[in-house]
C-alpha cells in the first residue's frame, strides 16, 4: 500500500462515520450566504461516494468551499469533510490542470519577491490602481475590491539580516515569518524577535520557503508538494537538534503541522519531526508559561478590544493560546468574537465570482468589530487581518505586537 | 490558566459549565463537535407525567436513578436556573415540573415535554379547537397533510397544507437553517402571514415547523400572529434542529459572559489521575495532543448516541475519555431482554458510570475513583432515559447539579 493509497482510505472511513445529521450544513458560513454551495455534507461524505477512479468528478460546486474547516470543528462524529473537499479540488485540477488564476494566486509569493524593497511604492501603485485590477478582473478573474496587502520597503529578513542585537543564547528557537511577514509586514517578525529574545531565545531564521498552503487550497498539489519538500529539508536539521519551531502565521504552522503532510500523504520521518516540532508562537509562549518560564514583567495596557481567533488558527484544536497569555498583560481585555469565518479563507475571496461570497460570510464580524466601538481588532492571521480591515475600516494587529507592547519593547519599525 | 474543564457540549455539559462560570471557576468546555442539542426537539421532557411527583417516587423504587441521586431540590433548583436563563435571552421557556404537555411531532404523534420554548406552547393538545398544520414542500421530511391525518386518526380535528416560498426566498436548496434565516426577515414572514391568514379557513391555530427564526424567534411568531389572526406553534423537525442552535447559543453567550470558553472540535482522547486525584487530560490537536492539568472535571461526554460511552461485538463496554468503570451488563447475551418492546426495557440501556450522591465516579467495589471529577448526563449510569422520555430532563439537571458540586471542590 502505497501512502496515498493511506490516506485515501483513512478518508474513505472517515466518511462512513458521517451519520448525515447536517451539523456541518447548519454550520457552514458559506452556505449560509449562497446556494451556489449546497454545504459540506452533500460535496463531502455524500459525494465522496461517487469520486471513483477515471471517473468525472461528480460535482463542480466543491469549488465553492472556502476551506474554512467550520465543518470538521463541528462535526460530532469526526469526519474529515474540509480534506474530501479539498482532495476532490485536486482531482479536478488533476483532470483539467491548474487554471492561471490557481497559479497566480498559488505562487503570490513570487509578486512579493519582485515588489519587496526599495521598488515597493512603485509595485503598490500598479497594484492598487483601478485601472490594473479592472483588467485583472476581466482577464483573469482577480476580485478588483479583494484586499490586497500593501509591499514592505523592506523585508524582514533584510532587517533580520542587518541586526546586531540578538547574543548568543542557552536556548535557540527557528521562526517561520511565512510569506506576508516577510514581504508585508516585517513588523509582526520584529514583534515576533523581540518577545522571544526578550525571554532569553536567539532567534534563528533559516533559510524557508512559502509553506504552500495558497497552493494546496488551489488543488495544485503537486506544486506544493516540492514547496514542503523544500521547508522539511531546510528545518528538519534544526528539529534534529531539539530545536523548537515557531510561527506567527497560524495558516503557515497549522500546514506545517497537518495540512501538508496529511493532504500530501507525506509520512517519512523527517516530515513528521517537523510537523511535531512546530508550534503556533502563542502555543509556545503558552507552553513556556505552563513551565514557569514566561517572563511576566508586563506594563499595563489599558485596552478592550476585538479578537477573531481565524479559522486557520482553530483548526490547530488547540483553544486560544493569544487569549490565555494575554489576559496576563494587566489592563487589557480581548473580547473573542462568535463569527465563524472572515470570508476570506486565504484565496478563495480574492476569486471575482467569490469575492461577494466572502463580503457576506464576513458581514456579520464586521458589524460586530464595528459596534465595538475600537479602532483596533486583533487577529492572528493574515489574510483575515486584511479582510477584517477591508470589511469593517479597522487597524488590525496581531496579538504578538500587543505582547511586544506589554513588554515596553521598542517599536522598531524602520528599516 | 484554567484548570476547571468539562467534557461534552451536549444540554448537561452546558449545565454544568454554565454553573462553574457563575461560581467563578472559569470553565474550559471541551467537545468532540457540536453536540446533541442539535439532534435534540428542544423542550425539556423530565418525565411523561408529573414529573415532580414521579421523581420523588423514584427514591423508592429506582434509587440509583441519576433523578433519586441528586434529589428534588437540585432539579427544581436547575430548571429555575434554565427557565431565568431562557428567559433573560430573549427565548423563554414555559411549563413547569409539576405538569407535562402533550405535543404534536411531525409525524402527528403525541409528545410529552415538561418545558417548552414560548414558541411551542401554542401546541398544547390541551387547547382543543381545530389544528392547521403548515409547512413546505421545499423543506424535507415535514409533511403536513401526513401529521394531519395521522392526528385526525387519534381524533383531533388537523388539516395539513403547504405554503409556497415567496420569490424573495427562491433558493436552489433549503435546510432548516435557510428556512430560520428566512423567517429572520420581515418581509418573507410577512407574506408567510398573508398566505397563512388566506388558507386559515376554521383553524383556531397553525403549526409550523420549528424553524421560525434564529435571531428573535418570539418577534416572528408575534409577527405571524397578528397576521394570521391565530396562534402560532412550532413543530419540531429532523435534525438539524434549530430551537437547539438558539438553546447552544443561548448557552455560549451565557458561559462566556461569565468567564468559561468553549473549545469545540477537540476530542478528549485520554486523562491520567492517580490515588483519587484526577491530574490531566488530552484533546486531539494538530498534530500532538493539547495537555491540560487538571483540578477538577465534569465529565458529560453522553452516552452510546453521544460517543461518550462505545460498545463492541465482544461485549465491552467503556467510557471513551478517561476511561472511567462502567456499570454494565457483564456480557453481550445479556445486553437485551428476550422480547424487543419489553415494558422494562433492555440492560444495556441502563450502562454507564455509576456514582455516588456527589456523583463522583465509583468502580465495582464502590469506592471513589476520583474525588475532583463528577459525572453528569447520560455517561450516568442507571437510567433509560429514552424509555422514560427524560433524557433531556437528567442532562438538565444531572449537568446542573455536578457543576454546582464540581465547583465546590
Amino acid at each position: 500500500m502505497t501512502a496515498l493509497d493511506h490516506i485515501e482510505l483513512s478518508l474513505e472511513q472517515s466518511l462512513d462515520h458521517c451519520i448525515k445529521c447536517n451539523i456541518c450544513t447548519a454550520a457552514c458560513p458559506v452556505g449560509a450566504v449562497t446556494d451556489l454551495f449546497p454545504g459540506p455534507k452533500y460535496v463531502g461524505p455524500q459525494a465522496q461516494r461517487f469520486r471513483k477512479p477515471g471517473q468525472p468528478s461528480p460535482d463542480e460546486s466543491v469549488d465553492y468551499c472556502s476551506g474554512c474547516r467550520v465543518c470538521n470543528e463541528v462535526c460530532p462524529t469526526g469526519v474529515k469533510i474540509m480534506e474530501l473537499n479539498t482532495r476532490a479540488k485536486a482531482r479536478i485540477v488533476e483532470q483539467r490542470g491548474l487554471p492561471l488564476r490557481g497559479w497566480l494566486l498559488g505562487y503570490q509569493y513570487l509578486f512579493g519577491k519582485l515588489a519587496c524593497g526599495p521598488q515597493a511604492a512603485i509595485a503598490n501603485f500598479f497594484a492598487n490602481n483601478r485601472l490594473v485590477r479592472s483588467l485583472t478582473e476581466q482577464v483573469i478573474g482577480i476580485a478588483r475590491h479583494a484586499p490586497l496587502p500593501r509591499f514592505s520597503r523592506f523585508s524582514f529578513r533584510s532587517w533580520f539580516g542587518r541586526r546586531t542585537t540578538g547574543d548568543r543564547q542557552k536556548r535557540q528557537v527557528v521562526y517561520f515569518h511565512g510569506c506576508a511577514t516577510n514581504y508585508y509586514e516585517p513588523r509582526i517578525g520584529q514583534a515576533a524577535v523581540e518577545v522571544l529574545e526578550h525571554n532569553g531565545f536567539e532567534v534563528i531564521i533559516p533559510e524557508q520557503g512559502c509553506c504552500g498552503l495558497p497552493l494546496l487550497s488551489n488543488g495544485a498539489f503537486s506544486h506544493a508538494k516540492r514547496h514542503h519538500e523544500y521547508n522539511v529539508a531546510r528545518l528538519a536539521p534544526y528539529v534534529e537538534r531539539g530545536i523548537p519551531i515557531v510561527g506567527t502565521s497560524t495558516s503557515c504552522t497549522l500546514t506545517l503541522k497537518e495540512e501538508a503532510p496529511e493532504l500530501l500523504a507525506m509520512h517519512d520521518r523527517a516530515t513528521r519531526m517537523v510537523a511535531e516540532n512546530t508550534y503556533d508562537i502563542f502555543e509556545f509562549l503558552r507552553l513556556l508559561h505552563e513551565q514557569g518560564e514566561l517572563k511576566t514583567d508586563f506594563q499595563p495596557i489599558e485596552a478592550v478590544l476585538p479578537y477573531h481567533a481565524p479559522c486557520q488558527q482553530r483548526a490547530h484544536r488547540i483553544g486560544r493560546p493569544a487569549l490565555d497569555i494575554l489576559e496576563l498583560v494587566p489592563g487589557l481585555k480581548l473580547n473573542e468574537s462568535s463569527a465563524a469565518c472572515c470570508g476570506l479563507a486565504g484565496s478563495y475571496g480574492y476569486k471575482a465570482e467569490k469575492y461577494q461570497v466572502a463580503m457576506d460570510v464576513g458581514a456579520d464580524l464586521f458589524s460586530w468589530v464595528q459596534q465595538s466601538g475600537s479602532d483596533t481588532a486583533v487577529c492572528d492571521s493574515e489574510i483575515c487581518r486584511w479582510q477584517i480591515a477591508h470589511g469593517a475600516g479597522v487597524t488590525m494587529r496581531h496579538p504578538i505586537e500587543l505582547l511586544r507592547d506589554a513588554y515596553g519593547q521598542p517599536a522598531d519599525r524602520r528599516a | 490558566m484554567r484548570d476547571t474543564y468539562v467534557i461534552g457540549a451536549g444540554l448537561a455539559g452546558l449545565m454544568g459549565a454554565l454553573a462553574l462560570a457563575e461560581a467563578g471557576r472559569r470553565p474550559l468546555v471541551l467537545a468532540k463537535g457540536q453536540g446533541t442539542p442539535l439532534w435534540a426537539a428542544g423542550t425539556i421532557d423530565l418525565w411523561p407525567e408529573a414529573p415532580r411527583r414521579a421523581i420523588a417516587a423514584l427514591a423508592e423504587t429506582n434509587p440509583e436513578h441519576p433523578y433519586a441521586r441528586i434529589g428534588i431540590d437540585a432539579i427544581v433548583a436547575a430548571v429555575e436556573r434554565f427557565q431565568a436563563l431562557a428567559q433573560a435571552g430573549h427565548y423563554p421557556y414555559v411549563g413547569s415540573i409539576d405538569t407535562t404537555v402533550l405535543l404534536p411531532t411531525a409525524l402527528g404523534a403525541l409528545r410529552p415535554a415538561t418545558l417548552l420554548p414560548a414558541t411551542m406552547a401554542a401546541g398544547d393538545m390541551r387547547l382543543g379547537g381545530e389544528l392547521l398544520i403548515a409547512g413546505f414542500r421545499e423543506l424535507r421530511d415535514f409533511f403536513p397533510p401526513l401529521a394531519a391525518r395521522n392526528l385526525q386518526q387519534q381524533g383531533i380535528a388537523a388539516r395539513g397544507i403547504y405554503l409556497d416560498v415567496p420569490p424573495i426566498g427562491r433558493r436552489l436548496d433549503f435546510t432548516t437553517r435557510s428556512f430560520a434565516q428566512l423567517f429572520d426577515d420581515a418581509a418573507f414572514r410577512h407574506q408567510i402571514g398573508v398566505q397563512l391568514r388566506a388558507q386559515r379557513g376554521s383553524a383556531t391555530r397553525i403549526g409550523l415547523p420549528a424553524v421560525l427564526g434564529l435571531r428573535d424567534p418570539l418577534a416572528v411568531v408575534a409577527d405571524l400572529q397578528d397576521q394570521s389572526g391565530v396562534p402560532i406553534f412550532e413543530i419540531p423537525t429532523l435534525p438539524p434542529s434549530v430551537p437547539g442552535m438558539r438553546l447552544f447559543r443561548l448557552f455560549e453567550r451565557a458561559i462566556v459572559a461569565a468567564g468559561g470558553r468553549l473549545q469545540i472540535g477537540s476530542e478528549v482522547l485520554q486523562g491520567a489521575g492517580r490515588d483519587g486525584q484526577f491530574q490531566a487530560i488530552l484533546n486531539g490537536a494538530a498534530p500532538r495532543p493539547q495537555r491540560h492539568r487538571v483540578e477538577r472535571l465534569l465529565l458529560a461526554s453522553g452516552g452510546v448516541a453521544g460517543g461518550g460511552i462505545r460498545t463492541d461485538h465482544t461485549g465491552a463496554v467503556w467510557e471513551v475519555a478517561l476511561g472511567l468503570p462502567i456499570s454494565a451488563p457483564s456480557s453481550r447475551g445479556s445486553w437485551f431482554a428476550a422480547r424487543a418492546l419489553d415494558a422494562a426495557g433492555h440492560p444495556i440501556y441502563r450502562a454507564g458510570v455509576a456514582t455516588d450522591a456527589q456523583l463522583r465516579p465509583l468502580d465495582a467495589a464502590g469506592k471513589i475513583v476520583y474525588r475532583n471529577v463528577v459525572v453528569g448526563g447520560s455517561a450516568l449510569a442507571g437510567a433509560d432515559t429514552l424509555r422514560e422520555r427524560a433524557r433531556s430532563g437528567v442532562s438538565l439537571a444531572s449537568g446542573w447539579a455536578a457543576g454546582q458540586l464540581l465547583a465546590q471542590e
